[in-house]
């Protein structure tokens, strides 16, 4: 059975009543979550949330030609899966493990049932949404209107946000994928950043060297996403 | 007070039983809203829901010294304010609307109050959220890999729903910033659909003409967008 405290390393789980939390450890499962392992696709019901602690998941709107890219991003802070727990609709996009670590899963009925009626449980997931809001309407603007050195550098931070330490293993494919540039707009934008001292890029493992630097570098939509968070959140995921 | 009747022509309001609906109602004001007006902003207090009946209203995201980037899109399918919803005062969108028109206006207090005493209309605003959520991402993702010209088609379509009327008052330069595009995409854009007897485009005032050939030149995102919208009403 899960514990109380190893429930606690994601946010959201940490944010419950403990009678709500105590409630939940029974039906919580520890999981593995393994790069790329899709945790929901769109159109599917889903039949588990999911609570990262160390993973971090993308979350990818998929076209009806195949092309997708990532609307936002879910770590620690979060919940996987809350706009389906919602609606009781299927979700529209696809849940993706864009770095391996653990999680606790839940079965969404459970959640489902309990959303409608415990206003505990209820408060924390609404809250959690609005930041989610956010963070989908900012990836618009930020897809629109700014570069992909900008881009790269937000998707950088955020994932940097909802780990410790200062490196992402990560390639450039699968920031390629997420971003929806092509991946040798990716190789092009982490070369300037490493140009600029700000990255060190090695087969498939990027550190980051200057945060502070990356931060100037990125758009303001990463500042208005953090403000969100941590406006909205209770225990802050990021620095 | 109000004096509305227990009818509305809130697809979300329509959803509720009628004694439910009855009650809801009795806590709104009917209110009208003028073109360019903001029903709220980010970082301020939000006052009041609206569940528009008539017009239309953008969602618009903030973006640095500009008017913004619209995510999303608001008519008498839905509401405005649904941080209200997610128990949140504050949000970081601007609601400005778009199509003049008309209303059910109630403040949050109340809102909050009515959505503590009726599961009903919980359960129905819950799935509003998850369909916002859902126009959101299709945004992100539309603006990312879409032509101007199949956005705009989308965009007029979207106004057209709401609107309930084929002519509606717009500057290229406003459509520009709707669409983050510039202005002279959107005059481009609205040329080639003007060429084609798609739209017409006079002085301000923007004329769907056909629609069926709006509905071929628009990507995939509008339907998307309308599927969103069916399933929630059923």
């Amino acid at each position: 059975m899960v514990t109380l405290a190893q429930a606690r390393q994601n946010s959201l789980l940490a944010a419950l009543d403990v009678a709500d939390a105590e409630r939940w450890l029974r039906q919580l499962e520890a999981v593995e979550l393994p790069l790329g392992a899709v945790l929901h696709e769109p159109r599917a019901p889903i039949e588990y949330v999911y609570f990262p602690a160390t993973a971090i998941i993308s979350m990818l709107c998929v076209l009806e030609n195949g092309a997708s890219a990532e609307i936002a991003v879910v770590g620690m802070e979060g919940i996987v899966g809350i706009s389906a727990v919602m609606s009781g609709l299927a979700s529209v996009d696809r849940a993706v493990v864009q770095r391996a670590g653990q999680g606790f899963r839940l079965r969404a009925r459970v959640l489902q049932d309990e959303f409608g009626r415990i206003e505990s449980v209820r408060r924390p997931m609404l809250r959690f949404t609005q930041a989610l809001l956010a963070q989908t309407s900012q990836t618009a603007v930020c897809n629109r209107h700014h570069t992909l050195d900008q881009q790269l550098c937000r998707w950088i931070l955020m994932s940097l946000d909802r780990l410790s330490g200062d490196e992402l293993a990560v390639t450039q494919e699968l920031i390629a994928n997420m971003l929806g540039v092509r991946r040798e707009g990716v190789t092009e934008a982490a070369i300037r950043l490493q140009a600029a001292g700000l990255i060190r890029y090695s087969r498939g493992r990027i550190s980051v060297l200057n945060r502070p630097g990356l931060e100037q570098r990125a758009c303001g939509c990463y500042a208005v996403v953090r403000s969100e968070y941590s406006r909205l959140l209770p225990v802050r995921s990021a620095h | 007070m109000t004096t509305a009747s227990a009818d509305s022509d809130n697809a979300l309001v329509e959803l509720l039983p009628a004694a439910d609906r009855a009650n809801f109602i009795a806590h709104c004001e009917p209110v009208a809203f003028k073109l360019g007006q903001v029903l709220h902003t980010p970082d301020a207090d939000t006052a009041f829901a609206y569940f528009p009946t008539r017009g239309f209203i953008s969602v618009v995201a903030p973006l640095a010294s500009t008017p913004g980037l619209e995510v999303g899109m608001v008519g008498n399918e839905g509401m405005v304010s649904a941080q209200l919803i997610l128990g949140v005062g504050e949000s970081p969108f601007r609601a400005v609307v778009q199509g003049a028109g008309d209303a059910l206006r109630i403040s949050a207090s109340d809102l909050r109050e009515q959505l503590g005493e009726c599961p009903r209309l919980k359960a129905v605003l819950d799935r509003y959220v998850a369909v916002l959520i859902r126009q959101f991402a299709t945004s992100a993702i539309c603006v990312r890999y879409h032509a101007i010209r199949p956005r705009l088609a989308r965009w007029l379509l979207m106004c057209q729903d709401r609107a309930h009327t084929d002519s509606f008052r717009m500057t290229h330069e406003f459509l520009a910033y709707m669409l983050g595009v510039r202005r002279a995409g959107v005059t481009q854009a609205a040329g080639a659909l003007q060429a084609a007897g798609t739209i017409r485009y006079v002085r301000g005032t923007l004329t769907v003409l056909d629609r069926d050939g709006l509905e071929r030149t628009a990507c995939a995102c509008y339907r998307a967008d309308r599927l969103a919208f069916s399933s929630l009403l059923r």
